[in-house]
This record gives C-alpha cells, structure tokens and sequence, in this order.
C-alpha cells in the first residue's frame, strides 16, 4: 500500500504532527506512578482514594452503582451498569494522569501524580 | 399520497448514505482498543462522495448516516449520538473549509489523502471537546487527547488511502 501524498496532503500532514508532538509534551510531560486516584460524579469530586489500600469501592452514579477495584498501586473498574463497558476494558490505571471514564454513567477515575510545581507564572 | 419528486441527487445519497450506514453498523460490532478510538471506516464514504459529488452531497450521506445509523443502532440522543454528530459536523466543516479555501492556496488540491486526514483529525477534536465540555469537564480528560489525536491522524491516513482505491477504480 503505497501512500501518495500531494504537497497540500504534505503541508497538513506535517502541521498535524508538529500539533502531536505539542500535545505530548504538553499533556503527557509528567508520567510518575501515581498513590492517589480522585474520582468524580457527575463533574463533582466523589472522594480521593488511597492507591495502596486494597479495598473494593461502591461508586452510586447517574445509572446505577459502579465498582472499583484498588489493589497494589493500581485502581480499575470491575462493573458499571453502562452499555459499552468501555470503562473495564480501560484496565488497570496506575500512572499520574491516567483517566477511566464511564460516560454514560458520569463516573471518571484519575490517578493523582506529582502536582505541578506552578499553575501559572506572570511576569 | 402526496407526490414527491426525486432527483438524482436524492437517489445517490440515499444509495450512498445506505453503504455508509451499513459500513457504520458493521464497524460497531468491532472491538475498541481504547474508549473513543474506531477507524471510522464509514468515513471512506464520505471523503469518496466529496472528491467525486462535492461537498453537499458529502454533508448529506455523513448527517443521514449519523442519524439512521444511531436509530438502527438504538443510541438516537444519548451521549455516543451526540458525540458521533459533533465529530461528524466538525469533520464536514472542516472539509467544507478546506474546499472553500483552496482555490486560495497555491499549489494542488488536497487529495482524498489530505481531506481523510483533516476529517478524522476535526472529527476527533470536535469529538473530545464536546465530551470534555458536556459530560467530563475535568483537565485529566485532556491526557487522552494526544492518544485519540494519534489514532484519528492513522485512521485517517487509512481511511483516506482506501477512498482513493474506490476512486480509482470506480473513475
């Protein structure tokens, strides 16, 4: 399979992979295990839970409740009352800023990792 | 029964928008690597109907498709419909623009190529903006960004390589 790209396909393929490579290093700079995982409701923080405390969590949500497995440093979801079950097939989170979601019940996992150090510097 | 009349354009997007939903409809049975990832394979439809019919044409099977495909699909209205509209009109906004700025720009036209690129990349921005702004406002939404951007630029590539083979040999 041969890929012919014009100059015009060029000039957006190459402006797209300079928008990749900004968004890696602007997303992706601090990736350090995490030992804290917030999870949200409905936007609103739920609670923030220890990473290294091994339990199973009971997440009431907009459909229905949704179970969390923290064990080991690492945190996933085990059930969910949605349709896609995109949320279990996320996995084990383990890494700051890792994120599973369940859309349709509104219930976001995010592991916590290293706070930056400034939210913004003025000069 | 009122008469309505149909012109050709009517009938090909109908012909059109039929395959594309059933590209769509097969393609949602596919398993997903990574929630919001899929190679949007129906949009080869849509890139083929642009380079071949124009933009309207394109604009009408990809809406139609988006809404006959949820209703067969039973998610007409819920969050993945509203996704999938959102990605699908910025996607056809994005082609009408760079339809309207080309003859602009200096050198070629984009090829099915650089318009498949440009649709996935706009329809997975609009996509994920849409999903951060509606139902997870939260900044660690934002890591999954260059992920989803990386899979929309190969899908796209692919998507637009396979358009360019059916132009091929249907031109």
């Amino acid at each position: 399979m041969t890929f012919a790209l014009n100059r015009a396909d060029s000039v957006i393929l190459i402006a797209t992979l300079a928008l990749l490579a900004f968004l890696y290093i602007r997303f992706w700079g601090d990736a350090t295990q995490g030992e804290q995982a917030r999870i949200l409701v409905g936007g609103k923080e739920f609670s923030v839970v220890s990473l290294y405390k091994d339990q199973r969590l009971r997440i009431p949500g907009t459909l229905g409740v949704s179970e969390i497995e923290i064990r080991a440093g690492k945190i996933r979801f085990i059930d969910s009352p949605c349709h896609g079950k995109q949320c279990i097939h996320t996995g084990w989170l383990t890494l700051g800023g890792e994120v599973a979601a369940c859309l349709p019940n509104r219930i976001t996992v995010q592991v916590l990792g290293r706070e930056p150090r400034f939210d913004a510097i003025n000069f | 029964m009122p008469a309505f009349t149909t012109t050709r354009d009517d009938h090909l997007i109908a012909w059109l928008t039929a395959l594309a939903v059933c590209i769509h409809i097969v393609e949602s049975v596919l398993p997903s690597p990574l929630p919001g990832i899929k190679p949007g394979l129906a949009n080869v439809v849509t890139i083929a109907v642009l380079v071949r019919y124009g933009w309207r044409m394109a604009a009408w099977v990809t809406l139609l498709r988006v809404l006959v495909g949820s209703l067969l699909l039973g998610s007409f209205l819920s969050p993945t419909f509203i996704l999938s509209l959102s990605g699908a009109l910025c996607g056809i906004v994005a082609l009408g623009a760079a339809r309207a700025l080309s003859p602009c720009l200096p050198g070629a036209e984009l090829s099915a190529l650089g318009y498949s690129m440009l649709a996935a990349l706009a329809h997975m921005a609009g996509q994920f903006f849409v999903a951060y702004a509606l139902f997870i406002p939260h900044p660690a939404l934002l890591h999954l960004l260059p992920v989803l951007m990386t899979a929309a630029l190969l899908f796209g590539l692919v998507s637009g390589r396979v358009a360019q083979a059916l132009l091929d040999r249907v031109t």
